[in-house]
């Protein structure tokens, strides 16, 4: 009997959590129903304000008076509900799966995967935000991989940053992932002290990744439950 | 935001460089550029410089703070005098005060209504704007120019009394109906605020919104009522949500810019007014019931930027950003206090201001530093490696499946049926997410059985499995659904010591959306000295481009002879192939393999 294949996915989201892993950050895990609490209002992004319109929710049916849930958005709430169980100093990675209610083609997807990356502690800059990811693309997209930063706006990140790689096979700058400084309010509400500890946070997406480095045209092939995705790439064992 | 070159230029003594160069420096310094073209740059504000950077105003300060050329002019910076000219002919009723700011109005009398001149015509046209008439050119270009959203109706048609109308501030009422200046009708909801004519108790606009058709100007209009006002950003936002009706107002007003703003709005437009349309000011009024609170003084120290960016900037190179974004700056030792402009709402607290830093100076300018993760100092408190034991549990048991013959699927988490239901599902089929993972798993081993000729040997069947999570009434987990049952699955438990096994992909190769064909031949090899690896190169060579799969699914020898069979799958990338040009494939083969001295049954 011939072994059966992995998912392409897994296959993406073992090789970065062993980069993060040798780099010393823990796998983190949360839910994917999330209150709004965890998902917007934690994280510093309040209700009926436009920084809410980056991210096309679907939202849970509730009874009057309970709290709302919604389809986690991101992977951002496990910052909260780690900081929250644990405290800092920490240093974590968060893939999982996330939902946005918007419109699918070749580049998006209702729901994909995204990886977080929290480092919190007395001394963590945005000097090492920008090492951490340097050397992670390094190790994905290869040794002439290399990163530059751009300003952004995020709520929950305080300065924010866009990311973009350099990909040497393509001999292209791509947008990759959005970045910043833990915001002191986001700290605050996982019962963290911001006066004692500050930190870097990161959120990309996995199916991005994947298509980048093994030129996949379609996200919508990750998530269709069709075997010929498994069988579409030569497959090694590292 | 569109903006141009040209009119950017305008703020500026010095010439600015290309469009390219321009780009480049917003891109790395401040915003995006979604698109450049000739002239043209279209910026992509972000959402806390929304209140001052919808304007071309906003973006050449931000312009000259990153290239350091100084403002010519900057219309915030020069005082507003006082126009509250006292007349009866114009009064203003606000409701409620927290959902109208402020409200300034003018009465104008004696315009004359005509074609824009060609330098504001082609202002607008240069950003994507039509060109209406002169008054209302004006109230756009002012909007365009400085980020106050103003508006003009005909003040003839609003009722009058003892000489003077009135403009009002109030909710909607049960019912009540808007026709809005692009003729549409709308039926208001009672959250909208409109602004009225007070006298007669009519709307006349959706505040912050749209303009009404009842009091819109003409080309017989002689005297307008000129609007410049502050409305809630909460109370814009759900109403222009409401009416699905967003508008160039109703984007800068929900991101809350300053009611200071006013002022300098009215006074720029009223001033553009008499000079293409003449006409006499009779009346400005200001209703500011309470005023909007100044920016607080923040404070940074030089430490802290360092601290937080990781940087070594100097205490010059500090203070130099502060100045060319025209801060008001006092610096203490190594701490720098600065006042924000009053149209800098988003500056509130010192990393606020650690990020201006940044990003002016540079993000190239911080090093890529080794965080040296010390597992021992950051990693999980509780032991001394990092901590990925529930994440390797899960990994195990996707192991022990592939090593089954198990091939992993992802699917999606919504269903026809469940105990969650979506409010807004995307897929009103599929308004529910999913109690278990067997209805995905039967549709995809239906299809996995009809493609398994294409990926798996005929010998083998299509075995499938997926970890996901499931959302029953007692809340999510997840679970494992296997396509057949599993002799000695283990559980998902914690494990840290598993290493997952990793694999390497090549490229992907593109799969085809048309059907396939299947065919099996099976031959003699006649001369036992024919290895395999020839005869296989016979069948593809005869085969051709459509082989996508070759599979020797039987051998057995008798009496010195070599029996041999295979399943051949044809498909083309590009349309349907039939069965008449497969067959001529196959007897190819068949003659092939014969001169070759097969013997083919």
């Amino acid at each position: 009997m011939s072994q059966g294949r992995l998912h392409p996915l897994t296959i993406t989201i073992r090789e970065m959590v062993s980069i993060f892993g040798r780099m010393g950050f823990s796998v983190a895990h949360g839910p994917e129903l999330e209150t709004e609490w965890y998902n917007f209002d934690a994280l510093a992004i309040p209700a009926d304000h436009p920084a809410r319109d980056m991210w096309d929710t679907f939202w849970v049916k509730t009874k009057e008076g309970e709290e709302r849930n919604v389809l986690r958005t991101h992977t951002s709430p496990v910052q909260i509900r780690w900081l929250e169980k644990y405290g800092a100093p920490t240093c974590i990675i968060v893939p999982g799966k996330v939902f946005r209610n918007e419109a699918t083609d070749a580049t998006h997807e209702a729901q994909f995967y995204q990886l977080e990356g929290l480092a919190v502690g007395p001394d963590v800059t945005l000097a090492h935000l920008k090492g951490t990811l340097e050397l992670f693309c390094k190790a994905y997209f290869g040794p002439d991989a290399k990163i530059r930063l751009r300003p952004s706006f995020f709520p929950f990140t305080e300065p924010s940053v866009e990311v973009d790689v350099w990909f040497p096979a393509r001999q292209t700058w791509l947008e990759v992932m959005g970045a910043g400084m833990v915001h002191p309010q986001v700290l605050r509400n996982a019962k963290v002290d911001p006066n004692a500890h500050q930190g870097f946070a990161f959120g990309l997406g996995v199916e991005r990744f994947a298509m980048i480095k093994y030129a996949i045209p379609d996200i919508r092939l990750f998530h269709s439950g069709d075997v010929r995705f498994n069988y579409a790439f030569d497959e090694k064992r590292v | 935001m569109k903006i141009s070159r040209n009119w950017l230029q305008k703020f500026f003594t010095e010439p600015l460089p290309s469009t390219e160069a321009i780009a480049e420096a917003f891109t790395f310094h401040a915003f995006e550029i979604e698109e450049v073209d000739g002239d043209l740059l279209d910026v992509k504000v972000l959402p806390n410089r929304a209140a001052d950077c919808f304007s071309h105003r906003g973006l050449a300060k931000e312009i000259s703070a990153i290239l350091d050329i100084p403002l010519k002019n900057d219309p915030l910076r020069s005082a507003v005098k006082s126009m509250d000219i006292v007349s009866p002919y114009l009064k203003v009723e606000i409701e409620d005060p927290k959902k109208c700011l402020r409200y300034m109005g003018a009465l104008v009398r004696g315009v004359k209504i005509g074609p824009s001149p060609a330098w504001l015509r082609d202002a607008l046209e240069a950003v994507g704007q039509r060109s209406i008439n002169n008054i209302v050119d004006a109230t756009n270009y002012v909007m365009l120019n400085i980020g106050q959203p103003l508006h003009a109706f005909d003040a003839k048609k609003l009722a009058q009394k003892n000489g003077a109308c009135a403009i009002g501030i109030r909710n909607a009422k049960e019912g009540e109906k808007i026709t809005a200046l692009s003729g549409e009708e709308y039926v208001l909801p009672t959250s909208i605020l409109l602004i009225t004519d007070a006298h007669a108790d009519v709307p006349i606009g959706v505040a912050g919104i749209r303009g009404g058709k009842a009091a819109e100007i003409t080309n017989d209009t002689t005297d307008i009522v000129v609007e410049s006002a502050n409305f809630d950003g909460t109370t814009i936002r759900r109403g222009a949500q409401a009416l699905k009706l967003m508008t160039e107002a109703s984007l800068r007003f929900q991101n809350r810019p300053s009611p200071e703003l006013c002022a300098y709005g009215i006074r720029d437009v009223l001033a553009l007014i008499q000079e293409i349309a003449g006409g006499e000011i009779a009346s400005v009024v200001d209703a500011y019931p309470i005023h909007a609170k100044k920016n607080r003084e923040v404070s940074v120290s030089l430490a802290k930027i360092n601290g937080v960016l990781g940087s070594n900037f100097s205490k010059k190179e500090v203070s130099n950003v502060f100045e060319r974004l025209g801060f008001k700056t006092k610096i203490d030792n190594d701490t720098f206090t600065i006042a924000p402009p009053f149209e800098r709402t988003d500056l509130v607290i010192s990393e606020d201001l650690v990020e201006e830093v940044g990003r002016i100076i540079g993000y190239d300018r911080i090093p890529a530093s080794d965080i040296g993760c010390p597992t021992s100092k950051i990693g999980h408190p509780m032991s001394n490696i990092p901590d990925q034991a529930r994440y390797r549990g899960i990994e195990k048991v996707k192991d022990f499946l592939i090593e089954h013959g198990f091939t992993e699927i992802s699917t999606q988490s919504f269903a026809e049926k469940g105990d969650v239901m979506l409010a807004n599902p995307l897929d009103k089929t599929k308004p529910a997410l999913r109690t278990n993972l067997h209805g995905n798993m039967k549709e995809a081993m239906e299809r996995a059985r009809y493609y398994a000729p294409l990926v798996l040997s005929p010998s083998e069947k299509p075995k499938l499995f997926e970890v996901g999570t499931i959302f029953p009434k007692e809340g999510e987990r997840l679970a494992v659904e296997t396509s057949e049952p599993v002799p000695n699955l283990p559980l998902i438990a914690d494990d840290a010591g598993y290493e997952p096994k990793r694999y390497e992909l090549g490229v992907f190769k593109p799969f085809s959306a048309y059907p396939f064909i299947t065919r099996d031949i099976a031959f003699w090899a006649g001369d036992a000295r024919q290895d395999e690896v020839h005869i296989e190169k016979i069948i593809r060579d005869c085969a051709g481009g459509f082989l996508m799969h070759l599979d020797q699914f039987d051998r057995f020898e008798k009496r010195g002879k070599v029996s041999l069979a295979y399943r051949l799958v044809f498909q083309s990338m590009e349309r349907t192939l039939t069965d008449a040009e497969v067959n001529d494939r196959m007897q190819n083969i068949s003659a092939a393999l014969r001169a070759a001295g097969c013997e083919v049954r």
